[in-house]
């Protein structure tokens, strides 16, 4: 792997190495709750207390009571019995209740934690990581916690517990029979741990298999057009039944493993109640132990071999979760590349944007710009040109500080960017990027994310001021809510392009920075929006620093300068009537663009 | 409501119908589950016996006789757990399957229409949630029969031995199958609604990483950090709301059981001592109880694990239940041999649904061989006369022919090989490169592969790829531009060397500057092949040999590109929108002069 992070991140393995250090870090993490923490295995243990004593009381009952012909010592064995099942009863629901609540605070605390780390996290990160394996750390790694929060783990510590308070019970009501019984353990747990290993393989390749089938399921209903179109629906039913049947041959395989395991140990169990009764009869007979202890061992078995079988059953669900947190916690040692400093200082209202000997490249990879130098002026238009991957974009992002330059220095009114703040940064330069991007909620808080204090009327006026009020105020006019108002759903995909990108625009103007970036869209907007978009982006630019990415050279044209940027470098810098009318790479391509285009509609 | 119902007995006969074809390891599930059933009730009342018969009598031979013969009826008890086990996860895995495969092959046939409405977010859910839901209940059922057979027995032998007893051990434990069902129906709606907390806490997540950029550029962490807090503390909300419902109900499946020994420990005991009742009965007693615990839990998680899973099937049954509206003709026409791909469009009306008129009376022709750009305004009905042709939908009235025949009484198959459509949205699937360009015919050599790619214009930048052709790409592989999917896509239309080529805005994502190279190469696939040529780009429409101007479904006028820029006032205004590039700067004169 070329990125170690990413390794950590997608290793679905744990040590138990490593698995003592996620444990000795989530004991850290507890420290607030340390409390009722120490609260709820208080809970825990009494709780199991009072259900091991339910067989101690039957053997009591039965031997002082029975065996005594004594009705007193029954009664009292049943009243006592009745008691202990009732306090366990309202300490079972103490535990639940404690043991939920600190889990779920916990979580919670984890949720927050882990996103705010991930938004102060650099652009540098989100480009090597994928969306779904960022959004599935904090959804199904969480998420695998969670189940072990609310099921998990008070049944993972109860039968630990009653595991061994059965095992110390029985030694006390009688060794000789204990030792006899416990023969039988060695075997169980053998074979619980060859289940352990044995499922956890299998589950790895159920996983794998329905992660497959998912994908070809998936494809089959997103890329349903083209199978039809090409007339493929029944060889692409027969491709699903391929991956559909591998699913079901890997779940078949769990299900031969534990039909294999469970039998083995319910006979364990029946052979320890023949030998209870076997050896116990014996024993019996020779005076060494009462019928009522009999009795009690038949009892406390079931608290013998139960946890072991449920222990093996919650090893996968806890060791699902140690993998989770590990994972979450190799995301929160990513160091952030982009942070302010403490001594960080606010930038200049204005001023000029410097790039000076600027050397860049992505993560451990190639230099991308080389020796980059250019000077903006306050008010200036500068357009970049230049073939697609020639660095063009990297420069825009380096002019925001979405990355730090390698070598060299950005500089905005004489200040080093690296030396200010993140927030006067954002305050002074604003990117707008090629396709607009909404978040969920009204249209009102889109744009509100241009500057989160604003007023409703400092937003409207925004709109004025673009020129744009009446048209977004128009937008799902009909039924529900409408205008700033509307609801935005899966990325605005009720909204066209534009309608999108004018959000994305008045976001801008309500953020109102002296200098703004701009990414040309590379494709057409819809017709019916494009001039709407052309005029409040007339106003938007008016006394302000541009720097646009342009894809199209008509943009070029009408910038105050134009940079060409070619393999990393600014190859060319001039005004458009001079570099078009020089004899270099700029020239060429706008003789070629003209040519293209001359066919097009009458000039404007 | 009634229709709810009715939507539940199909969802009962669809799960009827998938396990049907298991009815022999059902049968075998049973009889598996008798024979456990009788072992595990045999156990206790042999131990009984033991201590009745041999212990207390001192009687040494019947003790090791009595163990003896426990450790054999547990060995079929351990044989019969092996047998309900496997058949009722294999039935279930089995059901699951099938179930699956017939709904994905259903899906496959649906037409258009259905998928325009349908979201893929949805099927998905058909297709793992709700056949998870019926899984959880099939599974259960084998385990289900041979506990009530259990529960019967135990209730029966305990009756027999004595009826107080019975009636007062017993008596508490209905109350366990009460509290589970009620916890499962109370559970439920709380977990949906975490479900759906979650939902939104991973919509945050995905939006603000999905738009980073954006929440970068503005500075906006805290706004998004706001929001997710709010989100996760609502998820925390239900969670304890969830937990309050599982504090109250878990310790009850302890507690209940530990009523009916305490009743059994106290009147049993009295009743031993008046010389009424064994030992033995009583120790056996306590172990029945036990073994009643599980059944009755399960019953109710069942209940209300059925009316789930029922709702699903009801679900699925629904899709299984549309048919596709696009269908062969019971008696087909196939193309003609010669044909040389004239597409004719006659007093075409058609509209999406219950929607407004898309086309309106449209009359069109494009010759065999003839190269025809569709040109119009956003809505004006140009991706629709695409996908007419390819019979993606039917006509509400008129005709569309291929070589003179009529789509809809041709196989759709034929239809589908005899139209190459490139759309607008590339859709490419995880597969190397080879396989989604052969995706027509998997059969093609790799010669045949590159030469369509190298039509397409994509054969350069496939070679410059670590793994050249056998470079996976889609949605879960190597990430290309949309330009270079495009030309992808290209080449797979290609490949499959079709009569009619319809290339739908297939060119808008590839790069000006590159746009050039693919026109060249297009125009050699074009060449001798009708074809339909949907574009903004005045250079891509140059290409045709003919333009149409579409605007409100129907044509308003045809020539060639330069006959329409002449005469058409609309054709001009269209193309001027469309094609006058987006001036993302505007400068002012001043800056044009320097």
């Amino acid at each position: 792997m070329m990125w170690g992070m990413g390794a950590d991140l997608s290793d679905p393995d744990l040590s138990d190495y490593r698995a003592r250090g996620v444990m000795r870090r989530l004991a850290k993490m507890l420290r607030p709750w340390r409390w009722q923490t120490i609260g709820a295995i208080a809970l825990l243990v009494a709780q199991t207390g009072c259900l091991l004593a339910g067989p101690a009381l039957v053997g009591y009952g039965i031997d002082a009571g029975l065996r005594a012909d004594d009705a007193a010592s029954l009664n009292l064995a049943a009243v006592l019995f009745l008691g202990v099942s009732l306090i366990g009863l309202v300490l079972g629901r103490a535990t639940i209740r404690v043991v939920s609540s600190i889990g779920e605070q916990f979580l919670c605390h984890l949720r927050i934690r882990v996103f705010k780390h991930l938004m102060s996290l650099g652009l540098d990160f989100f480009e090597r990581e994928r969306t779904g394996r960022l959004v599935s750390r904090l959804t199904s790694d969480i998420d695998a916690l969670q189940e072990l929060v609310q099921m998990g783990l008070v049944m993972f510590v109860q039968n630990a517990l009653l595991f061994v308070g059965a095992l110390i019970i029985i030694f006390i009501l009688s060794w000789q029979m204990a030792l006899c019984v416990l023969v039988l353990v060695p075997p169980v747990v053998i074979a619980t741990r060859w289940f352990r290993r044995a499922s956890q393989e299998a589950y790895l390749e159920v996983r794998e298999r329905i992660g497959a089938n998912l994908t070809t399921l998936q494809e089959g209903l997103a890329g349903v057009r083209v199978v039809q179109a090409f007339g493929r629906e029944r060889s692409f039913t027969r491709r699903f039944r391929e991956t559909n049947e591998a699913q079901f041959d890997a779940n078949l395989k769990t299900v031969v493993i534990s039909t294999r395991y469970f039998p083995f140990v319910e006979f364990c169990g029946v052979i320890g109640v023949a030998m209870v009764i076997g050896i116990g009869g014996i024993f019996v007979d020779s005076g060494l132990i009462e019928i009522g202890v009999v009795a009690a061992f038949v009892l406390y078995l079931n608290n013998l071999f139960e946890p072991v079988q449920q222990l093996g059953q919650l090893y996968n669900t806890l060791q699902a979760a140690a993998a989770a947190l590990h994972k979450l916690f190799s995301l929160l040692d990513t160091p952030a590349s982009i942070a302010s400093r403490s001594d960080a200082i606010d930038l200049p209202k204005s001023g000029t944007l410097c790039v000076e000997n600027v050397s860049f490249g992505y993560g451990e990879g190639a230099d991308v710009l080389h020796d980059v130098s250019i000077e903006i002026s306050p008010g200036e238009r500068i357009a970049l040109v230049g073939p697609t991957g020639a660095g063009k974009s990297t420069l825009a992002k380096l002019l925001v500080r979405f990355y730090d330059p390698r070598e060299g220095v950005v500089s905005f009114g004489g200040v080093d960017l690296r030396d200010t703040t993140v927030a006067s940064l954002r305050e002074r330069i604003v990117v707008v990027p090629q396709e607009a991007h909404l978040f969920a909620g009204t249209i009102r808080e889109n744009i509100r994310v241009g500057k989160p204090e604003a007023t409703d009327e400092e937003i409207e006026g925004s709109l004025d001021a673009l020129g744009i009020r009446e048209r977004l105020s128009a937008l799902g006019a009909g039924h529900g809510p409408s205008g700033l108002d509307l609801e935005v759903r899966e990325r605005g995909s009720r909204l066209s392009a534009g309608e999108r990108q004018l959000v994305s625009l008045a976001r801008a103007a309500l953020a109102d920075p002296p200098v703004l970036v701009l990414d040309e869209a590379t494709s057409n907007l819809d017709p019916g929006t494009e001039s709407e978009v052309e005029r409040a982006l007339e106003v938007l630019t008016k006394n302000r620093t541009v720097i646009v990415v342009a894809h199209r050279l008509s943009t070029a044209e009408r910038a105050d300068r134009v940079a060409v940027v070619d393999d990393g470098r600014i190859v060319e810098l001039g005004t458009h009537s001079d570099l078009a009318a020089a004899s270099g790479r700029y020239a060429s391509l706008w003789l070629r663009w003209t040519f293209d285009h001359s066919s097009a509609a009458p000039a404007s | 409501m009634d229709n709810e119902r009715e939507l539940r007995r199909a969802g009962w006969r669809l799960m009827g119908a998938f396990l049907k074809p298991q009815r022999s390891w059902v049968s075998a599930g049973i009889v598996f589950g008798v024979l456990w059933t009788g072992a595990k009730v045999a156990v206790p009342l042999l131990a009984a016996a033991a201590i009745d018969v041999g212990i207390l009598p001192n009687d040494q031979s019947a003790i090791i006789w009595y163990s003896v013969a426990i450790v054999l009826v547990g060995a079929l008890q351990a044989l019969g757990t092996a047998g309900r086990r496997y058949a009722a996860f294999r039935i279930s895995y089995r059901v699951e399957t099938d179930l699956r495969e017939r709904l994905f092959a259903h899906l496959q046939r649906l037409h258009f229409a259905f998928h325009d409405e349908a979201q893929t977010g949805q099927l998905m859910a058909r297709a793992n949630t709700d056949i998870q839901q019926i899984n959880q209940v099939v599974i259960l059922l084998p385990l289900f029969a041979a506990s009530l057979l259990i529960v019967l027995v135990v209730v029966i032998i305990m009756l027999m031995q004595s009826v107080v007893l019975a009636v007062l051990a017993l008596g508490a434990l209905p109350f366990l199958n009460i509290a589970a069902t009620r916890f499962s129906h109370r559970v439920t709606p709380v977990s949906l609604r975490l479900q759906e907390e979650l939902g939104d806490f991973s919509g945050v997540v995905e939006e603000s990483v999905a738009g980073i950029r954006v929440v970068k550029g503005f500075g906006a962490e805290r706004l998004q950090e706001r929001r997710l807090d709010a989100e996760a503390h609502s998820i925390f909300t239900e969670a304890m709301i969830a937990a309050r419902m599982r504090a109250n109900f878990m310790p009850l499946v302890d507690f209940l059981p530990a009523l009916a020994l305490v009743a059994i420990l106290w009147y049993g005991g009295h009743l031993v001592l008046d010389g009424d009742l064994a030992i033995g009965d009583l120790v056996a007693f306590n172990f029945f109880i036990l073994m009643l615990v599980w059944p009755l839990r399960m019953a109710g998680m069942l209940v209300a694990q059925a009316a789930r899973a029922s709702a699903s099937a009801g679900r699925i049954h629904e899709i299984l239940a549309t048919d596709p509206a696009v269908i062969d003709p019971v008696h087909s026409k196939s193309l003609p041999e010669t044909g040389v791909g004239e597409v004719g469009f006659s007093k075409v009306h058609f509209a999406y649904g219950s929607g407004p008129t898309v086309l309106d009376n449209l009359d069109l022709v494009i010759r065999g061989g003839e190269a025809v750009a569709l040109v119009g305004a956003t809505g004006s009905g140009k991706t629709t006369v695409a996908r007419l042709v390819s019979r993606f939908y039917d006509v509400s009235t008129g005709v569309v022919s291929i070589d003179g025949v009529d789509v809809r009484e041709m196989r759709v198959r034929d239809v589908r090989r005899a139209v190459g459509i490139v759309f607008e949205d590339t859709f490419l699937f995880t597969d190397s490169i080879a396989e989604n360009i052969a995706f027509a015919d998997p059969e093609a050599t790799i010669e045949q592969v590159r030469k369509a790619a190298r039509l397409a214009g994509a054969d350069e930048f496939v070679m410059a790829l670590p793994d050249g052709y056998d470079t996976v790409i889609g949605e879960q592989g190597f990430s290309l531009s949309g330009g270079q999917r495009q030309r992808i896509a290209i080449a797979r239309a290609v490949l499959a060397n079709p009569r009619v080529l319809i290339l739908d805005d297939a060119t808008s994502a590839v790069d000006p500057s590159k746009e050039h190279e693919i026109r060249a190469a297009l125009k050699e696939v074009m060449t001798g092949r009708t074809t339909l040529i949907i574009a903004h780009r005045a250079a891509t429409i140059a290409l045709a040999d003919r333009v149409v101007l579409l605007d409100g479904g129907r044509v308003v006028a045809e020539g060639t590109h330069d006959e329409l820029l002449r005469t058409s006032l609309e054709y001009r205004t269209v193309l001027a929108r469309a094609e006058a590039e987006t001036p993302v700067v505007n400068s002012s004169p001043e800056g044009l002069s320097s």
